[in-house]
């Protein structure tokens, strides 16, 4: 009954729809949340949607890993390694970023004892 | 170390006469993209050179004198660098190089004066750098014409490219020779400058839009004729720009009558004096010219004059203003006679050279039929005797308001030693004024292709109206000098027991030892009495500058809003941005 | 085996170098290493100058361009490493003699500059976009970290806004690079270029504009541009000076590179970046009159140069190009001067506010006059290297009979001297009762850590006087910027 789901078209309809209301979540968070934390997981949420995208959209349903083994002999009807290799990094990455940004927050917060995005105005001076 | 350092200093002050006498070649420098810096000196810039020669060592000796300044000197020496490869220069860039390493340096050391304000040196560096902003556009507008950065005339340009190129070179060395309403910046520059430095700048520095605008015409294929067509039997631009002159030294001469500070007075003087030269310059023809160039080296070495004797009264009594000094004649002598001889050169009356130099633009003015103008420029040289009584009345006649004045002794010999030498240099050019014209004018006028004045005999002055002999001129005027002096001096005693300066009394009162009597205390507030001069007195383009300011930093500070919000206002911001452009982009694709 | 003399080491020593860190602390080489790393590979950018020049060195990684990775130096690259590896070498000679902070001289700065430098190093060298994208969150993460390095709340807060405002432009410039792969399949520059032109419209304009939207953030382009100030005003202004120094002059670099290489037609992009450099250059200056603070000051100057920047190579003709290029040049070793003066000026003061610095030329000559130098040179006026670059942009527009942008130039020039010779007043006056005695508390500085500022001093008035010595450098860099054709030739070519 759902096979229709399984045509290339509605499938990526389906990623792009999904990925799309991802990133808007995030960037709704990033403006208008004001607390650091909920800013950064914004940011990650989407980060997080563009790989969903990238992901969804470069492999098509029933293509199999790149990988030659199991009788595979030859690169047919495998996935296009390349965007997953790339997802992967990227996400390293983003990691590195929100673990930076985050102890960055917990520091400020310690220090001054406030997490408020529009709150910070130490170096607002002129 | 300190007395090396300074007589380095000295040496390399007497740089521009060394290069006047010693240039040989023409010296190319490349720069790059095929722009080639050319240095050559010709005749016109060896006139100019011939200015900054005299000027430059009488300036710096004075500058020696107390606990020694590397910087100072350091900024006069670059200074002196940048006019001298300005006067040089073969090409625009060289040219502008030389304009802004004038610029900057003399900025800096208008800095080193206590009494220099924000205001003050704000408007100094910005109005030079407009200028030099101007200069820097007229300069590319020019390559854009002839894909060179040579001076030299324009082979072919249309009527509206001409104007374009003569607004902006003009209004580059307009603003340089304090043209109005462009002048604001003269006033207060020469006002709160180190004294001996106002000396420089209105005596050389002033010259150099001088040998801009002299430059100018030589640019086009048709000089200043033209660019407008022409207008009373001469080029129309070149009547604009000589009315404009003209407007500036009236108006400039007024103001100077009603100041009450002395540099200041000699800062609106010289407006007035440039003002001479910049209409004769509108003139054009080889007599107007040659009354331009007489009148800039007249006015360089009266401004010299006057500057460092000031300079010298100021150190020795602490006081600026008219009203806080006088009688300084007893215990200043020489200064007294510098400042005699200098009004003599200032109001260009016989027989020193200053009179040679009006006469020479007035009959050029009559030549060129322009009577209108020369009623003009009559009144403001005749207005300017009165500020010219004010600069000898205040200071030295009159008796002392200030204990200061009363007190002062001769200024030290660094300032007495120019003031000697440019009083003889003044007295000789007034004897001889053929002889100025013959070695000085003349080449000049052949290396602008136009035709020599000439001098029958060194001592006169000949022009197709008549003509005078300074020799005859001033053995009558000096034989008058030393019968007057003569008999005052035998007479002294008893002139002196025939009363004080208090006997005078006026409208019932008797003065008391703080009123200021001389005739030039308040002699601005009674001036204004006269209608039309107290319309003109009472404009002032500081409140237009002061505007522009205003809304400048009102402009800064309404964009700076934009910079003092929180980062969800920045991200905002840029995706409202994306999705407009976005939707713009889409649209105009035809989607 | 013997080391050979590749594109690979820009990238490859200051990395091994920066993970080996535990070493140097041991060895107590840090300072010396900060230093020798970036010089080494100035020489080594220097001698491959004549390599280069005969044909731009293509180093391909494992497999070859369009499907692996590869670097690209070509003369414009060139350009650029030598003024990172100078700038570098010049901050690290600054940190290395003065009398610098403990958090800028300890084992994290070390590596935070090192990476910083590999990262735009890479940014400029990479052929291939997702590299570019690694490359620009190596440098970004490396800023971040170092503009919070001080650890008060000033630093914390430029941090973290920082790390917001620049994570969002990654994810602009990801989405990008994701489109093209999706559109294209391939990463490969080059190979993107050839067949940029088969994607739709609509989708060009999209791509189009997420670059522009995610490096104008990054090269802070005007409306993108609003959290400049607040990150040179926290971050310390010796490290301000690498930002403004190198980063940005990446990012410009990297964005104008795309441009030049994706679009066949550069007319298509030359209205928006013209119209953004220009809006840029005036809206930065006009702001700049009002601050009170030195360092927000030095940001505002820098975005107006960035703006000049980007007008003259919107243009894209070889001169504004050749132009923009020196004098992206001049403005970094400006700039390093500018800030590093601002340093000097807040450990001796410990405050860069207008009314603090009152007569400060007084007793910090040496610093001021550097400060008036560099300030001479940023305003563009003769004889400072500024000018020579200023001019030969200007002469561009004048040879093609482009008028608007001279006109906005020069004006541009002249409120920027309104608010520079405002700061050189106050410098300069002699007015004893503003000055503040009591605030002059920080130790006075010793003389060697002016070497790397008079030794930058120099260089400008070298280059402005001699600026021919330099000239094949940019115009060659120049042509192969905006020689997409023989960029693809060589690229493609080289897969067979």
């Amino acid at each position: 009954m759902l096979e229709f789901l399984d045509s290339p078209g509605v499938l990526q309809g389906i990623y792009i729809t999904g990925s799309l209301t991802l990133f808007f979540i995030g960037l709704y968070g990033l403006l208008a949340k004001r607390h650091l934390l909920k800013v950064l997981i914004s940011l990650a949420v989407m980060e997080m949607s563009v790989y969903l995208l990238f992901v969804g959209l470069a492999t098509s349903p029933g293509e199999t890993a790149p990988i030659l083994a199991d009788g595979l002999a030859t690169f047919t009807g495998m996935a296009d390694p390349v965007p997953q290799a790339l997802t992967l990094t990227a996400i390293v990455i983003g990691m590195a970023v929100l673990a930076l940004g985050v102890s960055l927050a917990v520091q400020y917060h310690r220090l001054t004892g406030n997490a408020d995005i529009r709150a910070m105005s130490e170096l607002k001076d002129s | 170390m300190s007395l090396i350092v300074k007589m380095l200093f000295l040496a390399v002050s007497l740089s521009p006469a060394l290069t006047l006498l010693v240039w040989g070649d023409a010296v190319a420098w490349p720069l790059l993209g095929g722009i080639e810096l050319t240095f050559d000196l010709n005749p016109v810039s060896g006139f100019f050179m011939l200015l900054l020669a005299l000027g430059a060592p009488l300036v710096a000796l004075p500058m020696l004198r107390g606990a020694h300044e590397g910087p100072a000197y350091g900024l006069y020496a670059l200074l002196l660098l940048g006019m001298q490869l300005l006067l040089l220069a073969g090409d625009f860039i060289g040219f502008f190089v030389g304009w802004e390493i004038m610029t900057w340096s003399s900025y800096l050391l208008l800095l080193r004066s206590e009494r220099s304000d924000l205001e003050g040196a704000q408007s100094y560096i910005l109005f030079n750098l407009a200028s030099a902003f101007l200069l820097l556009a007229g300069i590319l507008g020019f390559y854009s014409l002839t894909g060179d950065f040579r001076i030299e005339a324009l082979a072919s340009a249309g009527p509206a490219e001409q104007l374009i190129l003569a607004a902006l070179f003009g209004g580059a060395f307009l603003i340089k020779v304090g043209t109005l309403p462009l002048h604001i910046w003269v006033p207060r520059a020469y006002d709160q400058a180190p004294d001996t430095f106002s000396a420089f700048l209105s005596a050389l520095m002033s010259k150099m839009g001088i040998y801009g605008l002299v430059l100018l015409p030589t640019l086009f294929p048709q000089g200043l004729a033209g660019l407008l067509g022409s207008l009373l039997n001469g080029p129309a631009a070149g009547y604009i720009l000589a009315w404009i002159g003209v407007i500036t030294s009236i108006i400039a001469t007024f103001k100077a009558i009603s100041q009450e500070d002395m540099k200041r007075l000699l800062a609106y003087s010289s407006i007035a004096q440039v003002g001479y030269i910049t209409t004769a310059i509108g003139v054009g023809s080889s007599l107007a010219l040659g009354g331009a160039l007489f009148q800039a080296l007249v006015h360089t070495l009266v401004k010299l004059l006057l500057f460092i004797t000031f300079a010298g009264i100021i150190l020795q009594t602490g006081q600026r203003r008219f009203n806080d000094l006088g009688h300084l004649i007893d215990r200043m002598p020489i200064a007294f006679f510098a400042v005699l001889i200098g009004i003599i050169g200032l109001a260009g009356m016989p027989p020193l050279p200053g009179f040679a130099a009006k006469y020479l633009i007035f009959v050029a003015l009559i030549d060129a039929r322009w009577l209108l103008l020369l009623a003009a420029m009559l009144l403001s040289s005749t207005a300017a005797f009165i500020y010219c009584y004010k600069l000898i009345y205040a200071p030295f006649l009159g008796h002392a308001n200030s204990p200061e004045a009363k007190a002062a002794t001769e200024a030290p010999w660094p300032y007495l030693v120019p003031q000697v030498m440019l009083m003889g240099l003044l007295v000789l050019l007034g004897i001889f004024p053929g002889l100025a014209i013959e070695l000085v004018i003349d080449p000049v006028l052949i290396g602008l292709g136009m035709a020599a004045l000439g001098a029958p005999s060194p001592g006169e002055l000949a022009t197709a109206y008549g003509g005078y002999d300074g020799v005859v001129l001033m053995s009558v005027f000096g034989s008058a000098f030393m019968i007057v002096t003569g008999l005052f001096f035998l007479l002294r005693g008893r002139m002196r027991r025939a009363g004080s300066a208090y006997d005078l009394s006026f409208a019932g009162e008797v003065p008391t030892a703080e009123t200021p009597l001389h005739y030039g205390a308040g002699m601005g507030r009674e001036l204004r009495r006269i209608p039309l001069v107290d319309w003109i007195l009472s404009r002032t383009t500081t409140r237009f500058q002061a505007g522009l300011t205003r809304q400048s930093l009102a402009a800064s500070g309404l964009l700076g809003g934009l910079y003092r919000r929180d980062p969800q206002t920045w991200i905002l911001l840029a995706v409202l941005l994306f999705a407009v452009a976005l939707t713009l982009m889409l649209l105009a694709g035809g989607l | 085996m013997e080391l050979q003399l590749t594109p690979v080491w820009f990238i490859a020593l200051p990395l091994l170098v920066a993970f080996a860190s535990p070493l140097w602390v041991r060895l107590q080489l840090l300072m010396p290493l900060l230093f020798a790393v970036p010089l080494l590979l100035l020489v080594l950018a220097i001698s491959l100058v004549p390599v280069v020049r005969a044909a731009p060195l293509l180093e391909t990684i494992v497999i070859a361009p369009p499907l692996g990775i590869h670097l690209h130096l070509d003369a414009a690259a060139l350009v650029m490493l030598i003024l990172f590896n100078l700038a570098g070498a010049l901050m690290a000679a600054f940190l290395w003699l003065g009398d610098t902070e403990p958090y800028l001289r300890g084992r994290q700065p070390f590596i935070l500059i090192m990476l910083l430098i590999t990262g735009c190093t890479g940014m400029v060298l990479t052929g291939d976009l997702f590299n570019l994208y690694v490359f620009l969150e190596i440098a970004g993460v490396s800023a971040y970290a170092l503009s919070a390095l001080r650890r008060d709340r000033g630093a914390l807060e430029a941090g973290l806004k920082y790390l917001i405002i620049g994570s969002v432009a990654a994810v602009f410039f990801l989405f990008a690079v994701v489109l093209i792969y999706l559109q294209t399949g391939q990463l490969n520059m080059a190979a993107v270029a050839s067949d940029f032109a088969g994607i739709p419209a609509p989708m060009q304009a999209l791509i189009g504009l997420l670059l522009l939207v995610g490096l104008g953030i990054k090269a802070e382009l005007f409306p993108f541009n609003f959290w400049v100030p607040d990150i040179y005003r926290g971050s310390d202004p010796a490290t301000a000076a690498l930002f403004s120094g190198i980063l940005v002059k990446a990012f410009i670099f990297v964005l104008f590179h795309l441009v030049f290489l994706l679009l066949a037609d550069p007319d298509v992009a030359r209205a928006w970046l013209m119209g953004l450099g220009a809006l840029t250059m005036l809206v930065a200056e006009l702001v700049a009159l009002r601050q009170q603070d030195l360092r927000r000051m030095l940001a505002y100057s820098s975005l107006g140069q960035v703006g000049l920047i980007v007008l003259a190579l919107g243009f894209a003709s070889e001169a504004t190009t050749a132009g923009a290029l020196f004098h992206m040049v001049n403005h970094t070793l400006v700039k390093l001067l500018l800030f590093f003066v601002a340093a000097l000026m807040l450990r001796r003061v410990l405050s860069l506010r207008l009314g603090d610095l009152h007569g400060i030329g007084h007793r910090m000559p040496v610093a001021t006059g550097l400060f008036v130098l560099g300030s001479l040179a940023v305003l563009g006026l003769p004889p400072l290297s500024g000018f020579i670059s200023k001019l030969w942009i200007l002469k561009g527009f004048a040879a093609a009979q482009l008028f608007w942008p001279i006109a906005l130039i020069l004006l541009a020039a002249l409120i920027e001297a309104a608010y520079y010779f405002r700061w050189i007043k106050v410098f300069y006056d002699t007015d004893p009762a503003k000055a503040h005695p009591g605030i002059m508390a920080g130790p006075v500085q010793g003389a060697p850590v002016y070497l790397p500022l008079l030794l930058i001093g120099g260089l400008l008035l070298l280059f402005g006087v001699a600026p021919f010595l330099l000239e094949v450098s940019f115009v060659e860099g120049a042509q192969s910027l905006l020689a997409r054709e023989a960029t693809l030739e060589q690229v493609l070519g080289a897969r067979l």
